[in-house]
């Protein structure tokens, strides 16, 4: 099928019905102090559902959203049909560019990279210039949903690497973060370095080395003292492995049951959402409007909330892939301090080719949103490197 | 000062009714791809249908009626640091001379209601078996009773309301018997009352790891020599599995209840399924009628702090978890393990959580052992509470 352009239209039953749904809100009670200890705290949460029923603009921030220009087409997924994708595409005038293909995660979304979109596309200067193509993965945003189980990250990758071929572009690199971080790892191992000249992450996240699997690295990092941030940052993973990942922990195995939560109450799905912008970010200083646009993409989705959640189903229960190979495609990381993962350097080249690293001093888990320049600047310089450029001369 | 007992008839405000009605109107379902079963979480069909009937069909009124037939209470209960509680619940005498009283402790997503099969069976004045006044609880957060306002609400804490409670009633002697939550609990009282007021405790799900040298270096000794039978190896295969895939809500609920408590306060279908799916897959071969079901749910939904509190519970637990496992008692402690429940635990661990005196593995059962096979846990009760040593501190 051939491309349609997209543009955004929330029918107005579809805004009636939310607000109504908000009007019908039940609040939970809360103890006195709470602030974020046992979650989001509820001032927060009543003042958003306030300003979403009465004060947000869905209409002006759908008018924004339609600025980036967005189209849809089918794309073949082999064993699942035909899902209808959902995604930006944004040219540069300039010659030489490189097209790069940006995946988000959850609770992320296309949206994500409309702050890269200038930088990346922008004609001036010397430095690599990009078309970028930013989709809404299959059941998140306005894609269509898998209509069966067990999508894997193999078939995440099918659609991305379908999508650029579909676009013309043979060639191509790709930038992730959470979810699309191991997208652009499956996406690296199946179709590069024939197709993908590059790929990019902005959450750094691997095991250490095993003998079985990279004995050489294996045995630096026996040899390796870590460092002081190494240390720290191990112990951040720690607690973050046996306090923060309860959302991951219920989506990973009843996405179903999860599911009936964030498809029915939109308040629910503000507060669960909400909570990963404001601890994921690194002081990010959300408005209640970005949230609020944020959100509504999650509650206005093609597929509804509660398909975005099975991506963790599948993924755990790996009946098929999980993390792909190591790659011999170039590969650039980008850390972040805020980021929910800390990974010490020598373990992230049993991932893939690293070609590329640059350590920040700000920024967390949404690096595309919260420091576009910076993550733009990165992709540019990994870009840069000749094993990539030369490519795309 | 603490008001004297008050008796409570459950009576939700036709308001409420109402207002739960029209949410449900509003219920927007998630969307289900083909070929997903109970693995992926509670079925879509099964939602849809039982929205259909709590929105139209089912009577709350005669579940309410239904639920009235217990008698009722609330007083006022001090908890050291949190004030005054107001404490829901049902407490119904025996006619018999000597009748033990027995303090019923539910847990999550269980209710005082819990109670309800066992408590006829448990004061009833015939037979030669030993009777009992019964006392159900709904916990602090849970069912009518208020929910504590301040930070660090712990087991201790839950503990000490149901002790008091007893006390307030006049029963200065007295056994408990819970699951779930209701064991932690139990095991609680048992320690910080007992000897001198809990007499025993029982519970139907005895949950504990190995023995470990710093609590019991005998008992761990023994562990270290004993091979597990092969019953001991496919159960703790079991708790393998559960841990893997079972724990989901466990975790979110320790760690966030505040967030999954907007999710539990203002979707009942949300509620719905999160509590539907365990009463489906922790029982053993129970047949749910659906009004079974939405009677339950509706308990939550209609609680007087509202479901989001029931699951502090976990937050407070988990933070402080060493304060919640008291050391061993010389309270006589009676074990029930029914086959189905959530956990698998080996008998010779069980040595560990108290003085076992009674011990028994049943054939049939899950978590719910009270609603599912309330005649078998009413013989286990009886039999621990008819020992010699339980027994002698009653008259009966």
């Amino acid at each position: 099928m051939a491309e349609k352009s997209f543009k955004l239209a929330v029918p107005d039953t579809e805004l009636d019905y939310l607000r109504k749904k908000l009007d019908l809100v039940r609040f939970p009670d809360e103890l006195e102090d709470a602030g974020w200890q046992y979650g989001v705290p509820m001032d927060a949460v009543r003042r958003l559902t306030a300003r979403w029923k009465e004060g947000f603009d869905w209409r002006a921030a759908e008018a924004k959203i339609n600025e980036l220009p967005q189209f849809t087409r089918d794309i073949e997924v082999e064993g699942f049909g035909t899902l209808n994708i959902h995604y930006v595409h944004q040219k540069t005038v300039a010659k030489n560019a490189i097209p790069l293909l940006f995946v988000h995660g959850w609770p992320g979304h296309f949206l994500e990279v409309s702050k890269l979109l200038p930088l990346l596309t922008s004609d001036t200067g010397d430095d690599p210039k990009f078309h970028v193509v930013a989709l809404s993965l299959p059941g998140f945003g306005f894609s269509e949903a898998p209509k069966k189980k067990a999508f894997m990250m193999s078939h995440y990758a099918e659609v991305g690497h379908k999508l650029m071929l579909a676009l013309g572009y043979n060639e191509y690199v790709i930038q992730g973060g959470d979810w699309g971080y191991a997208i652009c790892h499956s996406i690296a191992h199946l179709y590069g370095p024939k197709h993908v000249k590059a790929w990019h992450t902005n959450m750094a996240n691997a095991g250490p080395p095993t003998f079985w699997a990279s004995p050489l690295l294996w045995l630096r990092n026996l040899l390796t003292p870590f460092s002081p941030a190494d240390v720290k940052g191990l112990q951040q993973n720690k607690i973050w492995a046996a306090d923060g990942r309860g959302y991951a922990a219920i989506q990973q195995t009843r996405p179903q049951t999860i599911g009936c939560f964030m498809a029915d109450s939109p308040m629910g799905l503000l507060a669960w959402i909400y909570e990963k912008l404001v601890t994921w970010s690194d002081n990010y200083p959300w408005t209640d409007d970005e949230v609020l646009t944020w959100v509504s993409i999650y509650w206005f989705s093609r597929a509804g909330p509660a398909a975005s959640a099975r991506i963790y189903y599948e993924f755990f229960h790996k009946s098929g892939s999980s993390l792909a190979a190591r790659s011999t495609t170039p590969f650039g990381v980008s850390y972040f301090p805020k980021e929910l993962v800390y990974t010490p350097r020598l373990w992230m080249r049993t991932v893939g080719n690293v070609v590329f690293e640059s350590e920040h001093e700000s920024g967390g888990h949404f690096a595309a949103y919260e420091v576009p320049e910076k993550l733009a600047n990165d992709v540019k310089s990994l870009c840069k490197l000749e094993s990539v450029s030369k490519a795309f001369k | 000062m603490p008001h004297s007992e008050k008796p409570f008839k459950l009576s939700v405000p036709d308001a409420d009714i109402d207002y739960l009605r029209k949410k449900l109107e509003f219920t927007r379902f998630p969307d289900h791809p083909d070929g997903m079963d109970w693995q992926y979480g509670v079925p879509i069909e099964n939602v849809r249908r039982l929205v259909a009937r709590w929105k139209d069909g089912f009577d709350w009124r005669a579940a309410e009626a239904r639920i009235n037939q217990f008698p009722q209470f609330t007083r006022d209960i001090e908890v050291e640091g949190f004030g005054t509680l107001n404490i829901h619940y049902v407490h119904k005498k025996s006619e018999a001379k000597g009748a033990i009283p027995l303090l019923f402790v539910h847990g999550w997503p269980g209710h005082f209601m819990e109670v309800s099969k066992i408590l006829p069976l448990l004061t009833s004045n015939a037979g030669h078996h030993a009777k009992f006044h019964v006392v159900a609880l709904s916990l602090p957060g849970f069912g009518f009773s208020e929910a504590p306002k301040k930070k660090g609400f712990k087991i201790r804490q839950f503990a000490e309301v149901g002790h008091k409670l007893m006390l307030a009633l006049g029963y200065n002697k007295y056994v408990v018997q819970g699951g779930d939550w209701g064991f932690t609990i139990s095991r609680n009282i048992a320690y910080y009352y007992g000897p001198e007021y809990v007499k025993a405790w029982h519970t139907n799900m005895p949950y504990t790891g190995p023995p470990t040298f710093a609590a019991d270096p005998l008992l761990y000794l023994q562990y270290l020599v004993t091979p597990l039978s092969p019953q001991d190896v496919q159960g703790l295969k079991r708790n393998e599995h559960w841990y893997a895939e079972g724990r989901g809500f466990t975790w979110i609920q320790q760690t966030r209840p505040q967030t999954i408590g907007s999710l539990l306060a203002d979707s009942p279908t949300g509620l719905l399924a999160w509590i539907y799916e365990k009463l489906i897959v922790w029982v053993d071969h129970y047949h749910w009628t659906d009004d079974e079901v939405l009677e339950w749910v509706s308990i939550y939904w209609y609680s007087r702090a509202g479901p989001a509190a029931s699951v502090r519970i976990y937050y407070e637990y988990y933070h402080d978890f060493e304060a919640s496992q008291p050391p061993w008692s010389p309270v006589p402690f009676g074990a029930s393990h029914f086959p189905k429940d959530v956990f698998y635990s080996p008998s010779l661990w069980v040595r560990a959580l108290g003085n076992v005196v009674y011990e028994v593995r049943h054939d049939v059962g899950g978590h719910f052992a009270a609603h599912e096979q309330p005649e078998i846990l009413v013989d286990d009760i009886r039999a621990l509470c008819e020992l010699e040593v339980v027994s002698k501190e009653f008259d009966y």
